[in-house]
């Protein structure tokens, strides 16, 4: 064997390698990974999926692993999870199921006006759609990018994945990102937009709610939202049967199965092929960067929203409501309800607004899903 | 001689279909033989003597392998809709009569998007407002039955 023969061997044995295939940019897309993950264990930021979308995102931006691609006519891994999980829409609406079957929707059936502040808190998801087509993103981009603000990652993933699957990683990285950063952005702004005595204000105790009540709400709403915007009925019914088994007390297995099991199970494929989605070379462009951007106007304005509405509530009711709670309409159960309860309690020390703010809170994941609902009637 | 071609160059010019068969109206296709009603920087109506399937099947064909165009099919008119970020939003194709079409191209315009954002907008508090009233609703009825079943029990012992 002469030496050239042998220096033919082992070049053909580095061009299977990684190391021949480098390309530079991909170092990037392991710091982005790495930070993701760094933010999920170090910050604990919405860890359930944060960690699951760093490695996605670190492990697909190596050369020829064979993760996202097709083999012989046959998908591989990660493309199985992504094809079948979110090209099919079937992970947000089982993740959906399981939310609904965790959810007690008694403080919202107590309070039902609230649920004008989860339709005021959508007013983001609007104003940024237009900032986003005068940059030159399509209709359907720019709706993809403005229902970040509703703070509802499955909304998020859903109706990307409906109108424009190609800004998937980068929409379902910055809503999760931003709705783990609420504690942060909110309070500033919630301060901004009231003044000492309507964060003082004291709220009635909620009603108790009956069992029939909370049996009839989860068919109600579905029977209403199927009428209005029946293009959300995948979420909204998985998520209203997951209530409904939840209340119904007869299917303990099945509510168990959905919140717990299930669930995690669905987080993990959704976090990994989401992660996967975001390849350097998709990535690596202005369009992503400017989503992150504008994603952190889009959740201000929603918060604005919400708190507005209250205000302008507030000007024909009776019993006042506490603006704070306004902020809650945007999703992001429950952090944002406690983010609402923190700041009363920096206020009046005995003013607990949790359960009150749990209204608007859960009025906006209705409302984000009605504004998805909206936008894919339009495009559709 | 010279008068006729200058006078066949003059009528050319000056007529749309001639100009739009060229180069079409703000990108969107123009069928060539189309008569134009109104034209403005904005809108192009135009009739052309073809039946709806025929103008319906030169825009399919024309806009074959194009992203975000949308066909919508009404009761009297087909609606083709850029979602995209071409300078037309839609050209609509008049039903009904086999001998004469109009079609109507409309330029890609903010009224419309900020007019349907803000609809959608109200369309959301109408969808909770309607939930809000439903959940009213029951929730009246359901506390008046619960009442009147424990005024009854009460009332039996």
């Amino acid at each position: 064997m002469t030496v050239d023969e042998i220096l033919d061997m082992l070049y053909g044995t580095l061009r299977t390698t990684g190391i021949y295939n480098f390309q530079w940019n991909i170092i990037v897309m392991w710091g982005v990974g790495c930070l993701f993950i760094y933010l999920a264990i170090a910050k604990k930021y919405e860890p359930l999926l944060l960690l699951p979308i760093g490695f996605g995102i670190f492990i697909v931006n190596f050369p020829l692993v064979p993760l996202m691609g097709y083999e012989h006519g046959h998908a591989q891994l990660l493309q199985v999870f992504y094809h079948y999980g979110l090209e099919w829409e079937v992970i947000p609406c089982v993740i959906f199921l399981g939310l609904g079957a965790m959810t007690d929707f008694g403080p919202l059936i107590a309070n039902p006006k609230t649920l004008l502040v989860g339709a005021g808190a959508q007013l983001g998801v609007f104003i940024t759609f237009t900032g986003t087509v005068l940059v030159g993103f399509t209709l359907k981009e720019a709706a993809s990018v403005g229902i970040i603000g509703g703070a509802d990652g499955p909304t998020t993933i859903y109706l990307t994945q409906h109108l424009a699957p190609q800004l998937l990683g980068p929409n379902a990285l910055a809503a999760y990102s931003y709705m783990a950063m609420v504690p942060l952005i909110q309070p500033p702004i919630m301060k901004l937009m009231t003044n000492k005595e309507e964060r003082k204000i004291r709220m009635h105790q909620l009603r108790p709610v009956s069992r029939q009540e909370k049996l009839l709400f989860p068919l109600v709403t579905a029977g209403i939202i199927a009428l209005l915007v029946p293009s959300v009925i995948p979420l909204m019914g998985m998520f209203m049967l997951g209530n409904l088994m939840k209340e119904s007390g007869v299917v303990g297995r099945l509510t168990e199965t959905a919140q717990g099991s299930l669930m995690n199970i669905v987080t993990i494929f959704l976090g990994v092929s989401v992660g996967a989605t975001m390849h350097a070379d998709k990535f690596l462009s202005w369009k992503p960067l400017f989503i992150f951007s504008l994603g952190l106007i889009d959740f201000a304005v929603c918060t604005i929203g919400g708190i507005l509405t209250v205000k302008i509530m507030n000007l024909f009711l009776k019993d006042k409501i506490n603006p704070l709670i306004g902020s809650a309409g945007v999703s992001a159960v429950p952090m944002a309800a406690r983010v609402s309860q923190v700041q009363g309690l920096r206020y009046d020390k005995t003013n607990h607004l949790l359960m009150h703010a749990m209204g608007p809170n859960l009025a906006g994941v209705i409302g984000s899903a009605a504004a998805a609902g909206m936008f894919i009637a339009m495009f559709d | 001689m010279k008068k006729l071609i200058y006078l066949v160059f003059v009528l050319l010019l000056f007529n749309p279909t001639f100009i739009l068969g060229a180069e079409g109206f703000l990108e969107a296709p123009v069928i060539p033989q189309g008569t134009a009603i109104e034209k403005s920087d904005a809108r192009l109506e135009l009739k052309i003597g073809l039946s709806h399937e025929e103008v319906l099947s030169f825009y399919k064909e024309a806009l074959k392998g194009l992203d975000d165009i949308k066909f919508r099919e009404w009761k009297d008119v087909t609606y083709i809709e850029d979602d995209g970020s071409r300078p037309w939003h839609s050209i609509t194709i008049s039903k009904g009569d086999q001998k004469e079409t109009h079609i109507i191209i409309v330029k890609d315009n903010w009224t419309w998007i900020i007019g349907t954002l803000v609809l959608r907008y109200v369309g959301v508090f109408v969808v909770l407002m309607v939930l809000f009233l439903g959940m009213s609703a029951s929730g009246k009825i359901i506390s008046g039955s619960m009442k009147k079943i424990e005024g009854q029990k009460a009332a039996g012992k």
